[in-house]
């Protein structure tokens, strides 16, 4: 079984991660733990201009966490039915995919 | 499946929650261990203690107790600040400085607070102040009662003055005037 704290994510791409939950619902166990992954060290180490914002309320909106992407792209992840594992892959994926795009860039700009 | 040790943690969770008048929830996200000291030094200056919390050893103890609504917060990595004095405003400011740590809500004075009630508990008069603007609200409906009570004759005698002085007036060589007899009469 994976564990989540052993998916390492390259921040990079990231602009500003902001996770927002009701703490006293009682679906927010995942979102929770993903803030807590992505405040580790090594995650940090990869991107130290990205900004992670946590947004506790009392409102029963749902818990979420909100991706800004420095290309201008969002991702929305609604964490009441993904768990931690997943949404650090979702992001992970994300971001590689960016990476890779990046380098071809820059491959094409400097042959 | 309780042993000794276990039973050791659950009666000081119990204690804590007894001994202290402000116990903050807040999410413990991994910071080095400089900042912890740091940041346990600033809100010792307050009064405040820092205690870590394992949820297993928190969650029973809750259960069953009066403080079963923060039951929900305890999920996650968790720390506890806890003073016996209920100083709010410091706290946040402290934690202002401390992004890892996320303040989740908080009980003070056997009040079950979210995050926006600790905000606005801070923002509170002190309880000297609010007292003394209580009693001078009272006391003012009071002051008033024995000037509404005069005003009445009050406002008799200065028209009957007017009417002694236009009287006298009269007398004294200028035209009678029987308005004043006429506003005496309307009232």
């Amino acid at each position: 079984k994976k564990m989540a704290s052993k998916i390492s994510v390259v921040l990079r791409p990231v602009k500003s991660i902001v996770v927002r939950f009701c703490p006293f619902e009682s679906n927010v166990e995942s979102t929770r733990k993903f803030l807590g992954c992505i405040n580790h060290k090594k995650i940090q180490a990869t991107n130290r201009n990205c900004e992670v914002t946590a947004d506790v309320r009392h409102d029963g909106s749902e818990p979420l966490v909100d991706v800004m992407f420095a290309d201008g792209e969002r991702l929305i992840m609604k964490g009441a039915n993904l768990t931690t594992i997943e949404m650090l892959t979702a992001l992970r994926s994300r971001c590689n995919a960016k990476e890779l795009k990046e380098e071809q860039k820059s491959k094409k700009k400097s042959p | 499946q309780d042993d000794g040790y276990v039973r050791l943690l659950r009666r000081q969770v119990e204690e804590v929650f007894r001994d202290n008048r402000m116990i903050a929830v807040c999410q413990y996200n991994s910071m080095p261990d400089e900042d912890v000291v740091l940041m346990r030094h600033y809100l010792r200056k307050h009064n405040i203690e820092v205690k870590f919390v394992l949820n297993e050893i928190v969650r029973p103890v809750l259960s069953q107790s009066k403080y079963k609504n923060l039951l929900p917060l305890f999920v996650a990595r968790n720390i506890l600040l806890v003073s016996p004095e209920t100083k709010a405003k410091e706290m946040l400011r402290v934690l202002k400085g401390v992004p890892q740590i996320n303040l989740l809500g908080a009980c003070i004075d056997d009040t079950i607070l979210s995050r926006q009630g600790v905000e606005n508990f801070a923002k509170l008069p002190s309880l000297e102040a609010s007292q003394g603007q209580t009693a001078g609200a009272l006391a003012l409906l009071p002051s008033q009662t024995s000037s509404l009570l005069q005003r009445g004759s009050v406002h008799l005698m200065a028209l009957l003055d007017q009417h002694i002085r236009r009287l006298q007036a009269g007398e004294t060589g200028s035209p009678a005037e029987p308005a004043p007899a006429q506003s005496l009469g309307a009232h």
